[in-house]
């Protein structure tokens, strides 16, 4: 593999960055947040962007070759994947009766 | 939901003994045939069959026929649920063939009647196109459009044809069973066998759906692959060939048609920008709320109608409100989503229905994205907190956590945790 162009060195360095700032958040988030629910919410979401740009460096670093397509492919079923996970988890709560979390209750 | 009040009533009959103790003491038939799931035991006034265009629809009225003759019933309603909205891009031709439908039907019972002369003027045949003004989606809403016909029309059983399927080709037959046993509605269903399963495996509708199936699996194979590499082509043709050999009928549920399915696809690729901005854009709002340290935030569940369709075009609005951050779909029941949010602005963006409209557009094209926001219709509520306009659906009502901590007090004290492995050793006990 030739040597990368600056640009787009720094693109990979700035999307690895922003993925692991995302995935730090969604970490926060797990610790913080109240209940199964908002946890659900921060589990998934914050960390589909993380690995989205982590994967997204990736492809830019291996660039047009198949190894990049598939991660983009990869990105994909993340983005699938991804919320009928957290579905899955919010549902199950949701029939075993667990009362969401709101404003005003005890932190838990 | 679940009224068993009428349905039920037979059965307690035997144990109470004999005579009289149950609700219809007039009814003069003998106990021995009231455990026959098929046989209602008192003369009834009308037999609903949903009529869908099936191989075996033919042997269905037939039967439909049959059964009225010989339990006396007055009418049978040839019923067709519509599986589409009024409005629909395509909504007229659906109607008008499934018009089509149910006159064929109707002549056939018809000639049936005509065939048993001697019992014609007792039986009348009426036709009926059923719930075209909302979106149905599980057998639930189907059974909910079947018995308030049934109710309006004084119909007490049903006939269900085995073959039959309102949506795509999922078999919907046993759910429908399943639910119409809820209601106060015999059911039965017509004991016919379709003629040939091979005719409909050749049949048209089949054939697209294989050569779609077949060509998205060799892609995906050739694109894990190296497509120029001669054996990738005979192991993709090999594993394509099996995959929609057993899955397309499976997989696709509705027919790929050519104008439409490469259209969808086409306003999918525009989707996933527009999709990407939005996840964005609510990720940052969102990370700043999570690492802010007073964690401003205010959950809440909501519920909201939205007008999309079943299947496919539900799961890709749900799945994209669950992927845009501070939104998340917990339940969908029907056509109702509920979302829990995260924060209010996540809950507005909601309920103003730009994902709702863009998924109409992915499905149906431009002129059907232009719909008023679930807000505007009055198609969301607010489930909890001070705004709440709805009660919360939970069955267990306030009971879910409090109800397990009832039963463990020795836990209580402990953390989230704790508590969860504790229950999980009491449970052992």
């Amino acid at each position: 593999m030739e040597a990368l162009g600056t640009a787009r060195v720094a693109l990979v360095v700035a999307f690895t960055l922003l993925g692991l700032f995302f995935t730090f958040v969604s970490m926060t988030g797990v610790l913080r947040l109240p209940d199964v629910y908002s946890r659900a919410h921060t589990a998934s979401q914050a960390d589909t962007l993380g690995a989205g740009f982590g994967l997204a460096a990736v492809a830019l670093t291996i660039g047009w070759e198949a190894a990049g397509i598939k991660s983009v492919l990869l990105l994909f079923f993340i983005f699938v994947t991804n919320p009928t996970a957290a579905h899955a988890i919010a549902r199950a709560a949701f029939e075993e009766g667990t009362v969401p979390w709101t404003e005003g209750d005890e932190r838990r | 939901m679940a009224d068993t009040d009428a349905g039920s009533d037979t059965d307690g009959g035997d144990a109470t003994g004999g005579e009289g103790a149950d609700s219809d003491p007039g009814d003069p038939d003998d106990p021995g045939d009231e455990a026959e799931h098929g046989s209602p035991s008192a003369p009834t006034g009308g037999l609903v069959v949903p009529v869908e265009p099936t191989p075996t629809l033919r042997a269905t009225i037939a039967h439909a026929v049959e059964a009225a003759v010989d339990d006396g019933f007055s009418t049978i309603h040839l019923v067709e649920i519509a599986s589409w909205r009024n409005g629909d891009p395509g909504a007229d031709d659906r109607a008008a063939s499934a018009e089509r439908v149910l006159e064929r039907a109707e002549a056939w019972a018809n000639s049936d009647l005509d065939d048993l002369d001697e019992r014609r003027p007792q039986v009348t045949v009426a036709t009926e196109l059923i719930g075209a003004d909302e979106y149905l989606f599980g057998p639930d809403d189907y059974v909910r459009v079947l018995a308030a016909y049934a109710e309006e029309h004084g119909a007490d059983a049903v006939l269900l044809d085995p073959e039959y399927t309102p949506v795509g080709n999922t078999t919907l037959l046993q759910p429908l069973e399943f639910a119409l046993s809820n209601t106060s509605l015999t059911v039965e269903t017509a004991p016919v066998t379709r003629p040939t399963r091979r005719e409909r495996l050749r049949s048209d509708a089949t054939g697209k759906r294989f050569v779609a199936m077949f060509g998205f699996s060799l892609a995906f194979y050739l694109v894990l692959g190296d497509p120029l590499y001669w054996f990738d082509w005979v192991t993709g043709v090999a594993t394509a060939a099996i995959v929609s050999i057993t899955l397309s009928r499976v997989s696709i549920d509705v027919e790929p048609a050519i104008p439409r399915t490469p259209m969808r696809v086409l306003r999918g690729v525009i989707y996933v920008p527009v999709l990407l901005f939005e996840i964005v854009k609510a990720n940052v709002e969102v990370a700043r709320v999570i690492l802010d340290p007073r964690l401003p935030i205010d959950p809440t569940l909501n519920r909201m109608r939205v007008i999309v369709g079943s299947g496919l075009p539900l799961m890709t609005l749900a799945n994209s409100i669950t992927l845009t951050p501070g939104t998340l779909t917990v339940r969908a029941r029907d056509s109702d989503l509920y979302v829990h949010s995260l924060i209010p602005s996540a809950r507005d963006g909601l309920f103003d229905g730009s994902l709702e409209r863009w998924t109409r557009f992915v499905y149906y094209g431009r002129a059907s994205a232009r719909l008023p926001t679930p807000r505007e219709r009055d198609d969301c509520a607010i489930l909890q907190g001070p705004d709440a306009t709805e009660e919360l659906p939970i069955a267990a009502g306030d009971g879910g956590t409090a109800a397990t901590e009832e039963d463990n007090p020795s836990v209580e004290p402990h953390g989230e945790n704790r508590a969860d492995r504790g229950e999980a050793g009491a449970t052992d006990e």
